[in-house]
């Protein structure tokens, strides 16, 4: 198998403010076979994006890289400016991440992608456009002569990652670099888009290089794993062999952050990554390791191998497969029944929109568009009810109309008493009672008020007097999400996403509510983060008997936290039940599709069927 | 799109009707009313009576509106209390000066905007930019009259290379086409340059911002050139700021020619409206501030469809 790709020794130091370049990513090597795909695997700040524009030159103003950049028998660190940009979409096709902002918003898809066809090959105007008819029938764009004309914010999120795609096939290139191409695309699309470029990859012998911060999204794909940690190379090797065997404890300690059904625990790293101004002298990740010695923080860890991956660890060759399982798993408890803390009868919401009519439309007319239909459920105390569903499925929707911030109709009940029946000053102490985390932490933080202001603000709102003693219970809310008080003086920026998160948990406590409504909490993080907040919120749920709705369209997550779960599509419930019986037993058609889809929830059959089994056990018992 | 356009022309009727509205009220809440200011303080009841029978101001006020309105329709703004010539007759003397000096001026400004703009956006945090940005508050802060008044000082009268007044009219140009452009140089480029800090201030921060999404690594990822990606991509998505604030700033730059109008005596709107306005001639100040009214309700609808054009988004919301 012929490289397509290969990183000799590469390295990239990017400059930060004024002083000397900060090395970012060191001593990378790294294969891309043809036909094959490679997958390049970190968590956000590991340096795995740099490492891609790195590869096609269009790092930051002011980088400096190392080593060699091979593709096929030309090293592309020695071509000029003039010939780097013949290689770029001719050679590499790139895919980003959220096409969206990739695409140019007003141009026509079709001109984007003749665009770069016609630069590279100096075809006609119209020999383009035949070129861009069949890349669109080759992705898969339904009616491909109709859409090539239109812009991309008139496709879906997964057709346009396919207008990326076919972009980037333009020209037949050897190489294909995707970065998070199926990050915040629904677990169904996400899934379509990884087998289209398997097929392609194959069909064309094209060598893929795959950016992810989540390893269960290759596991089926990858021919080749990289693991990046703090900008160095851990572990690498056949994805076989590393999925079996992972060796390092950092990619033990990513596959065991992955959330699967009835597992009581998730495996969470303490500490964060480090910065990479002090980074340890010696192995990067010895002060978040468990299997740490002294030798460790000194030096950095030769690569070593026991036949099937390589890995950059002292111990590597101790720590066996096993330990995956040997989570630290706390009893798992049977919780009790309690008292039902929300019901939700009949509950529907109408969106009004523009009428369809251009008559009707400029007299102001609208129709109404059902976002939901005849929800009914109800939540115990101390349970998590998952509400699973596409983008568009209406399960935001489902969490507004419990929060009472849209107009519903049907009845939300939070304690016996019914929120249609109160008058407007009861209804809004009541509505203290239930409180929201949304997905993206830094987006809900008011980034000019100071953490403690934006903990202590709900407390305001309840009626507590007295700064002093705000600040106090702020301050006792922060260290109960886990986080130092010190922070109170930062602002959101500061901090990082995962922190960011649990900010905007500990405002969610600060009223004491009787269940919390989680709008996609970790979907913006990253797997390890998630797991870690994850934690906390089962913890919380157990001590104070909190209940959750747990809005998210990752199957995984919401299999390791709810309790039931409700699947919903086009505003409809299709399926309502113990969590164990609808991922287990599905019984619509949509709900199997979608856990057949989910990729940690698959693993986790095949890896954890007998823990699974354990707690599905200890759940029907009551 | 034209769903679009109805709705925002619909918009414009709506908000002319209350321009119209608030300059009748304007001009009815004068104190005393017209007939002092024609025949002076010391008029005779009489005469102020009979006057104001002759200018249709002794029915009641809602019978005045209506009357107006049904003048305005028929394209009459009423007749100068002191230069008895009808409002239309004046406005239409000196609206080609005016409109000569207004799109010259806007011409300028938008051209040099969107050179310095482009120069600020691509250098952006680095030194060219700094420089530009510096010379931008400088020059937003002088004001127009000072400019305009060393402009004369030194072309006028130093130099001696450009005419600093006394231009005539479009209509009978007298000493020939070029001469007239000659004494346009400096208004259109006093009124002009002060557009211009704002402008390119605006369209450098624009086109920064264009240059930092997803979309430029993207284009650059093709293998374009940078100046491809920064013609090709960048300019027409960096223009619609520009064009919106350009649109909001229509009535600024006229209220700016004003100024340069009188400093450069320079028979335009501009001066008309300052000399009817001492003089408290209602019905020309009005008129232009109608007319002025009309072109900033067009200018906006105007910028809305040039977004349309840049930005297919809009149209379909």
């Amino acid at each position: 198998m012929s490289a397509v790709l290969t990183l000799d020794q590469f390295a990239v130091a990017l400059r930060r403010g004024r002083g000397k370049n900060v090395p970012i990513l060191d001593d990378i090597n790294l294969t891309v076979a043809a036909g094959e795909m490679t997958a390049l695997v970190g968590e956000s700040g590991s340096g795995k994006t740099i490492a891609s524009l790195g590869v096609i030159r269009l790092l930051p103003r002011g980088a400096s890289t190392a080593g060699r950049v091979m593709l096929g028998a030309q090293d592309l660190t020695d071509l000029s400016d003039a010939e780097m940009r013949k290689v770029r979409g001719r050679d590499i096709g790139m895919v980003f991440q959220n096409p969206l902002s990739a695409l140019n918003p007003s141009t026509r898809v079709g001109a984007q992608i003749t665009e770069v066809y016609r630069l590279h090959t100096g075809e006609s105007d119209r020999a383009a456009r035949a070129r861009a008819l069949e890349l669109f029938g080759e992705v898969g764009i339904p009616n491909p002569a109709d859409r090539l004309d239109d812009y991309p914010h008139q496709f879906s999120g997964g057709m346009r990652q396919r207008v990326m795609i076919a972009m980037a096939l333009a020209c037949s290139p050897k190489l294909l670099i995707a970065d998070e191409p199926t990050t915040g695309l629904d677990l169904l699309v996400a899934r379509q888009i990884m087998a289209l470029l398997t097929k392609l990859r194959r069909e064309r012998q094209m060598g893929v290089l795959f950016i992810t911060h989540d390893l269960s999204v290759v596991e089926e794909h990858a021919d080749q794993v990289h693991v990046l940690y703090a900008g160095r190379s851990v572990e690498w090797g056949p994805a076989r062999s590393f999925f079996e065997q992972p060796r390092h404890p950092y990619s033990q300690a990513l596959l065991g952050a992955v959330p699967r059904l009835g597992q009581a625990r998730l495996v969470s790293i303490p500490g964060n990554l480090p910065d990479p101004e002090t980074r340890p002298p010696g192995c990067r990740f010895a002060p978040r390791c468990s299997y740490r010695e002294d030798a460790c923080e000194t030096a950095y860890p030769a690569a070593d191998t026991l036949g099937g991956t390589v890995f950059a660890c002292r111990r590597g060759r101790e720590i066996v497969p096993e330990v995956l399982g040997a989570v630290p798993q706390a009893a798992v408890r049977a919780r009790q029944s309690g008292p039902v803390v929300l019901q939700a009868d009949a509950l529907g919401v109408d969106y009004p929109r523009s009428a369809a009519s251009f008559l009707r439309g400029l007299l102001g007319g609208r129709d109404r568009l059902t976002a939901l239909s005849n929800i009914s459920f109800s939540l115990q105390r101390g349970q998590c009810l998952g509400v699973v569903g596409e983008s568009g499925s209406g399960k935001s929707t489902l969490g507004r109309a419990v929060l009472q911030m849209i107009p519903y109709h049907g009845r939300v009940i939070l304690d016996g008493h019914d929120f249609t029946t109160m008058g407007a000053r009861e209804k809004r102490a009541a509505r203290l009672g239930v409180q929201v985390v949304f997905q993206d932490p830094r987006e809900s933080l008011n980034p000019r008020m100071r953490i403690g202001d934006i903990v202590a603000e709900p407390l305001k709102l309840a009626g507590m007097s007295g700064s002093r003693a705000r600040r106090d219970a702020a301050a006792a809310l922060l260290n109960r999400v886990g986080l130092n008080d010190r922070m109170m003086s930062q602002f959101p920026l500061a901090v990082s996403g995962g922190q960011a998160q649990r900010i905007a948990i500990a405002r969610a406590l600060a009223t004491k509510p009787a269940m919390i409504v989680l709008d996609e909490p970790t979907s913006s993080l990253d797997v390890s983060t998630q797991a870690m907040l994850l934690n906390l919120l089962k913890d919380l749920a157990e001590t104070d008997g909190l209940s959750y709705i747990l809005i998210s369209h990752d199957i995984a997550a919401v299999s390791y936290m709810a309790d039931t779960i409700a699947v919903l599509r086009g505003g409809q419930l299709m399926e309502m039940g113990d969590a164990a019986s609808v991922l287990g037993a599905p019984q619509s058609e949509y709900t199997r599709e979608l856990v057949a889809a989910s990729p940690h929830f698959r693993s986790t059959n095949k890896m954890g069927a007998a823990s699974g089994a354990v707690a599905v056990a200890d759940k029907s018992g009551f | 799109m034209i769903r679009m356009i109805t709705k925002r022309l619909l918009t414009s009727i709506f908000t002319l009707i209350i321009l119209v509205s608030v300059v009748f009220a304007m001009t009815h809440a004068t104190p005393g009313g017209p007939a002092f200011s024609i025949l002076g303080q010391k008029a005779t009841p009489a005469a102020v009576k009979a006057l104001n029978a002759r200018l249709g101001l002794n029915v009641p006020w809602w019978d005045q509106y209506f009357i107006w309105w049904g003048h305005l329709l028929q394209g009459r703004l009423g007749f100068s209390y002191l230069l008895n010539r009808p409002v239309t007759e004046l406005i239409s003397e000196y609206l080609g000066n005016t409109l000569m000096l207004y799109i010259g001026a806007i011409v300028l400004a938008v051209v040099l905007a969107i050179g310095i703009g482009l120069v600020q956006g691509v250098t952006w945090g680095r030194w060219p930019a700094r420089l530009i940005g510096a010379f931008q508050l400088a020059a937003y802060a002088l004001p127009t009259f000072f400019v305009g008044t060393m402009f004369i000082l030194y072309f006028g009268v130093e130099w001696q290379v450009l005419p600093t007044g006394g231009i005539t009219n479009l209509r009978d140009v007298h000493p020939g086409i070029i001469d007239y452009g000659r004494h346009l140089v400096l208004p259109i480029l006093t009124v002009g340059l002060l557009s211009v800090s704002g402008l390119s201030r605006y369209f450098g921060a624009s086109v920064h911002e264009e240059l930092n999404k997803d979309y430029v690594r993207t284009a650059l990822a093709k293998g374009l050139t940078f100046r491809a990606v920064l013609f090709g991509h960048v300019l027409r998505n960096a223009l619609r700021p520009l064009v919106t604030i350009l649109g909001l700033s229509f009535p600024g730059i006229f209220v700016g020619s004003v100024l340069v109008e009188s400093v450069f005596n320079y028979p335009g709107l501009g001066y008309l409206l300052w000399r009817s306005a001492l003089s408290q001639d209602y019905p020309v100040v009005s008129g232009i501030v109608l007319l002025l009214g009309v072109i900033t309700v067009v200018g906006n609808l105007l910028a809305d469809l040039v977004n349309g054009l840049l930005d297919p988004r809009e149209i379909y919301d």
